[in-house]
């Protein structure tokens, strides 16, 4: 297989000068002299029926342009994601469901006077019993949040075998509740959207978002006016990870806009984005295993319930993939896995990178540890010997394809880790220290199912001299989606990297790609690029033969230059191009690519959405616990993935090593506190993410190999670094002090807490 | 944005002047800790004092005490080797407050005004005998920092006063200190606890004095008493420390937090007083005491 | 609302003049008043270096430094890094060893790093980490950060030994 030009290769960032000149705009980087200071004016209660709302005193503010309510929303007074039931605005007479609902929208003329609007308007609020607890929401005879739904927004399950007779065949079982917590994205970026009408009377939304096609329908489903008449841009996005997935603040800013004719910035600050936007679900995992004295599983049986906020969201999406990833990556073949989305009025949860696969690997992984233990078995071994295999069918009923990946990177991680050699190292360095290992092996399926709308359009155009557009729909929010899609591009029509020009989403430019989640980027729009590049290549090689006499494959295009049988022939792209132009051969072209799956994977009897490609990954953490403190100090964390063919070895272990950051203030560090449906932390001072100084060393490896599948033979790498930190971390800690911790985050006090049971006997 | 009238007088004189005329506004030197109280609407003072160009910002030493003027920075701190020499423990504290571009900016006199009880540099401070400077109308007087503090943020700086310096009397040549900041993150973290600890020896080898300062399980920073009076006198050994840490733990009275419980910073005390008082002592013997 | 103020001060070794309330912050005025956007608003109140720049020779929080308090200093934005269409070493190696994902930390980053090797001409790993421990990064996990600046700071070190 010959080497690639682009593919592969060490290359900057697109977008990288703009960025480190510091001339990337992002969306609250848009300043004119005649725009207005949006703001929303958020409930103060988390659960309450909104009584009366008089804006009268803050209309009469000089320098308040609009004071709009529910009732002024032209078109619908509602989001429009999985379902209609998230208000804009709460109107008179509806209620308010959790902390992050607005109940009105200013614009003024500056900051301090859009703040006096919002402290003029008065609320009239009757405080509402609110249920805080996922458990208490699903008893029968609980009080509805919704009059005419239930609390249990969806229950799904998947199911295979028979999960009776397979823990009756198990010679033990290992039972326990795991706990997950509210987590924050805390892009450094808090969500925002700048709006005006444009020279053609255009409704022009500025947003970082993850989906700007879906958000052009919702603004011009609440405007009230045809989608042709919206057009949302995306400029630089400060960081996403599934926060801004859902439309945040596009409509209100639009509505207002509409209503004063004026372009309007409406930025949330960062109390106001941790009080309103989705976080990562609390799950509770109710996780029942069985296997043999050899180890081999039997049966498992698991029960989630995410706690998702008052609204449809996205939960019952993230529990579909709950229940793709609950067994983890092993063979069993009895299985029965139940997700509940569970309505509540604590602050809302929504996308978040790995949407369900951390919380039911948390769980899955811990389980495995357990079983080891209580089974002296080597956990290594243990997983070994349960390991998927290609052409097994998983949990979900779906047939693994390469699943190699699961057994080779627990292999490479035991070298790589120094886990094979931790004998050489102290367990009890000091005498309040104890050191320990962990291990995690995960799956981290990707793309949204064979049940979803899974697609996207590009657009390429070749240049009369040699140079290329491509227009990108999807987002790119610093994950290098926009340099991997360049790449694909680059290396298809042979041209530089530096020869393809990004244009960025923008509605009136760029076609519908869809959201950017779910590690879909690469392979549904990669497979699009090439799809778009096809016909685009063809006619350049069409020419290519004309000029050379030569077969086609004895041609390769690199860096805009001809070879033939690898020399350099006289002909540049620009000749072919105007060879092709002469001929009336096609240049410019939008493809299209909507997800293929091989034939006969699923089984629809067992579970009607599973993934069917996965990144299988290998993490192993080196602790050391403070036994007097609780402190916990993770040394090292190394992860190996089988990602496929790495499109970009910069960019992919990027998401490696941040994904695996972020994994590690989640096993250790990060909570939302919330009390009565009221978050406590609203900061980056009380809400804490790892420093410079926090992050631990992180090693990270991707084994070489490919893809059937993904373009170029890539596999997604986006979201599995975060999964399999916190169980390899509670599993170093159980290694090294013998105190299990099944909730999350592992801090000090509630590691202290468990020691001193365990020292009791407890 | 903050929407206040704003002064920045250049001399001591007319600073006084403006407090005098203006009891409600408000100090501002690095304004790492005022704006954000401003930023949340906890105070709104209609005008602020900037006491930045007033000549507060050296470091000067004597042949009995060295003088901090309330303006020096906790960066410049950071970098004096005159102080790393005499008050290692400050030195240190002083580099664990938020992070480097906040202690460009942020300055002793404001950490001992913004009077938390989770203020990193008041241990330190108290555990080295200082004394504060404070400027008035009447001229400038001098009080311990061990008295300085009256409750939960109250300081005794009355109406129209301004904190000119900190005073430190030079240790003795047996002295050494240890301060241990405690908290959930390695930087930019505000203290779940701090110990700060000073122990001095005579010339027979035992404790002439020592002192034990707690910070984040009181209303204020203070000095463990108690614990201090354990070891008055002893040749320090494991026992005697233990009963210190024991004492420091019964006269902790922490609450509970967003950062940590009650029950746990209850919990730590009695371990972290023992190590600092152990890391001490080691340091002496180091020193050949 | 009072009476703006006349403010003077240096930024990018430029002579500025603006009219201000002098409650503005200097991420404000820097932004709004003078365009210089690079210097960004993550939380507004010192917790994530997302508005670090550098004034009078330090880096500081420009989200808690009134416009009245930069009376007369010298400021330095990433808009100042580039000198005559000549990047600078750190942010060259930023671009090459991707230390930056979304870039929204970058600029604050970047400054925190430029005064860092304004100081110390050849940090270690520790002390670069040091430097850019009151910068959040939610992207990256800090390590290619380090690796561009020991990169950079060895390239400055060794032309200036040239």
């Amino acid at each position: 297989m010959s080497d690639f030009t682009v593919i592969g290769k060490r290359t900057p960032a697109k977008g990288h000068r703009d960025i480190i000149t510091g001339h990337a705009k992002y969306t609250t980087d848009f300043y004119s002299a005649d725009m207005l200071v949006g703001r929303l004016l958020y409930t103060q209660h988390p659960c309450a029926r909104v009584l009366n709302i008089d804006t009268s005193k803050a209309l009469e503010i000089p320098g308040v342009i609009a004071v709009l309510t529910g009732k002024d929303v032209p078109g619908e007074n509602s989001y429009d994601l999985y379902a209609t039931d998230q208000p804009l605005m709460i109107e008179v007479g509806g209620c308010v469901r959790y902390q992050g609902d607005a109940v009105a929208a200013v614009a003024a003329k500056d900051e301090a006077t859009a703040q006096a609007a919002l402290d003029a308007i008065e609320v009239e609020y009757e405080q509402l019993e609110g249920l805080y607890d996922v458990f208490a929401a699903v008893e029968p005879k609980a009080k509805q949040v919704w009059p005419e739904r239930s609390n249990t927004l969806s229950h799904n399950f998947s199911q295979q075998g028979d999960v009776e007779a397979g823990f009756a065949e198990a010679d033990i079982i290992i039972e326990n509740t795991y706990q997950t917590q509210l987590m924050e994205h805390a892009y450094l970026e808090p969500e925002g959207a700048v709006s005006m009408y444009d020279e053609n009377g255009i409704m022009m939304v500025y947003a970082g978002c993850q989906a700007p096609h879906r958000d052009r329908r919702q603004v011009a489903r609440s405007l009230g006016v045809a989608e042709s008449q919206v057009r949302v841009v995306v400029p630089y996005v400060g960081g996403a990870f599934g926060g801004k997935d859902e439309t945040h603040v596009q409509i209100h800013a639009a509505l207002l806009t509409q209503a004063t004719g004026k372009p309007v910035r409406l930025i949330r600050s960062r109390e106001e984005s941790i009080r309103a936007h989705v976080k990562r679900h609390p799950i509770t995992v109710k996780h029942k295993l069985g296997a043999t004295k050899d180890g081999k599983l039997t049966a498992i049986k698991v029960e989630g319930y995410a706690d998702g906020g008052p609204y449809a969201n996205m939960t019952s999406q993230v529990m579909e993939v709950f229940i793709i990833h609950a067994s983890g990556p092993y063979f069993v073949p009895n299985s029965r896995v139940d997700a509940y989305a569970v309505i509540t009025n604590n602050p809302a949860g929504g996308a978040f990178r790995g949407f369900g696969m951390p919380q039911a690997q948390f769980a899955s992984e811990r389980q495995m540890d357990e079983l080891a233990r209580q089974l002296n078995m080597d956990p290594v071994e243990l997983r070994l010997l349960n390991g998927i295999q290609t052409g097994q069918k998983k949990a979900t009923g779906v047939t693994a394809l390469d699943a190699s990946g699961m057994r080779n990177t627990m292999k490479e991680a035991i070298a790589l880790s120094g886990y094979d050699k931790r004998h050489e190292l102290s367990r009890e360095p000091a005498p309040h220290l104890r050191r320990g290992w962990g291990i995690a092996s995960i799956m981290q399926g990707y793309l949204l199912g064979p049940k979803v709308v899974d697609d996207a359009y590009m657009g390429l155009e070749m240049h009369i001299d040699g140079s290329v557009t491509l227009r990108c729909g999807v987002v790119d929010y610093g994950q290098g989606s926009h340099t991997v899609l360049a790449q694909i591009a680059a290396e298809t029509l042979g041209v530089s990297l530096d020869d393809v020009h990004v244009i960025r989403p923008d509605t009136d430019k760029t076609l519908e790609a869809g959201s950017a989640c779910a590690a879909r980027v690469t392979h549904i729009c990669g497979h699009a690029v090439l799809r778009t590049a096809k016909p685009i290549i063809d006619s350049l090689m069409k020419i290519a033969v004309d000029l050379t006499g030569a077969n086609e494959y004895e041609l390769a295009l690199k860096n805009g230059q001809l070879f033939k049988d690898d020399q350099l022939t006289e002909y540049q792209m620009t000749d072919l191009v105007k060879g092709a132009r002469a001929k009336r051969y096609l240049l410019s072209h939008t493809g299209y690519f909507s997800a293929e799956y091989p034939e006969g994977i699923f089984d629809e009897t067992v579970f009607d959405n599973p993934c069917a490609f996965y990144t299988y990954a290998t993490k192993i953490a080196q602790v050391l616990v403070d036994i007097e403190t609780g402190e916990l100090t993770v040394e090292k964390l190394t992860l190996v993935q089988d990602a496929g063919r790495i499109l970009n070895p910069d960019g992919a272990r990027g998401q490696s090593e941040g994904g695996t950051a972020m994994g590690f203030g989640y096993a250790v560090m990060e909570e939302i506190i919330v009390d009565q449906g009221r978050s406590k932390n609203n900061s980056l001072e009380s809400y804490l993410i790892p420093t410079a100084k926090d992050v631990p060393e992180i090693i990270t490896k991707f084994l070489d190999t490919q893809s059937d599948y993904g373009p170029y033979g890539g596999r997604a790498v986006s979201e599995g670094p975060v999964v399999p930190t916190a169980p390899a971390i509670a599993n170093a800690v159980r290694d090294a002090v013998g105190v299990s911790i099944n909730t999350i985050p592992v801090t000090a006090e509630r590691l202290m807490e468990a020691l001193d049971k365990k020292n009791k006997g407890v | 944005m903050y929407g206040n009238e704003y002064i920045a007088p250049k001399d001591i004189g007319e600073a006084l002047d403006v407090l005098e005329r203006h009891p409600n506004a408000k100090i501002i030197a690095g304004g790492t800790d005022l704006l954000v109280q401003m930023r949340h609407r906890m105070i709104e003072p209609e005008l602020i004092v900037d006491v930045g160009r007033l000549p507060f910002d050296s470091i000067l030493v004597d042949h009995e005490k060295v003088t901090i003027g309330s303006g020096v920075s906790h960066a410049q701190i950071g970098n004096s080797d005159l102080l790393q020499e005499h008050f290692p423990i400050l030195v240190q504290a002083s580099q664990l407050v938020g992070g480097p571009s906040i202690r460009n900016r942020s300055t002793l006199g404001g950490n001992l005004m913004n009077a938390s009880p989770a203020a990193d540099t008041i241990p330190p401070l108290l555990a080295y005998d200082a004394e504060v400077v404070i400027a008035g109308k009447n001229g400038s007087r001098t009080l311990p920092l061990s008295q300085f503090y009256t409750g939960y943020r109250q300081t005794k700086l009355a109406a129209g006063e301004i904190l000119e310096a900190v005073q430190l009397p030079l240790p003795s040549a047996s002295t050494t200190a240890h301060f241990i900041k405690h908290g959930n993150r390695r930087s930019l973290y505000i203290a779940v606890l701090n110990v700060a600890v000073r122990i001095s020896l005579s010339a027979s080898g035992a404790v002439e004095n020592s002192r034990i300062a707690l910070g984040c399980v009181g209303p204020t920073v203070f000095l463990a008493k108690a614990a201090e009076a354990q070891l008055q006198g002893k040749l320090i050994d494991e026992p005697t420390i233990l009963a210190a840490a024991q004492c420091a733990e019964e006269e902790s009275t922490p609450i509970s937090d967003l950062r940590a419980s009650g029950d746990y910073r209850s919990n730590i005390v009695a371990v972290l007083v023992r190590r600092a008082l152990t890391e001490a002592a080691g340091e002496l013997l180091g020193k050949g005491h | 609302m009072m009476a703006k103020q006349t403010i003077s001060l240096t930024v990018n070794a430029q002579s500025a003049v603006v009219e201000v309330e002098p409650g503005k912050t200097l991420l404000r005025v820097l932004r709004e008043d003078m365009g210089l956007t690079s210097a960004k608003e993550g939380c507004g109140q010192g917790d994530c270096g997302s508005c670090v720049v550098v004034m009078d020779d330090e880096s500081v929080n420009s989200c808690l430094v009134l416009a009245a308090q930069a009376q007369g200093s010298q400021v330095v934005t990433l808009e100042g890094l580039e000198q005559n269409g000549q990047l600078h070493p750190l942010q060259e190696h930023f671009a090459k060893e991707w230390g930056f994902q979304c870039g929204y930390c970058t600029s604050g980053m970047l400054m925190s790093c430029y005064d860092l090797l304004n100081h110390n001409s050849q940090p270690s790993r520790e002390e670069i980490t040091e430097a850019i421990s009151g910068n959040l990064c939610r992207c990256t996990n800090y390590r290619a950060i380090i690796d561009a600046v020991e990169i950079a700071a060895a390239e400055l070190h060794k032309s200036e030994q040239d």
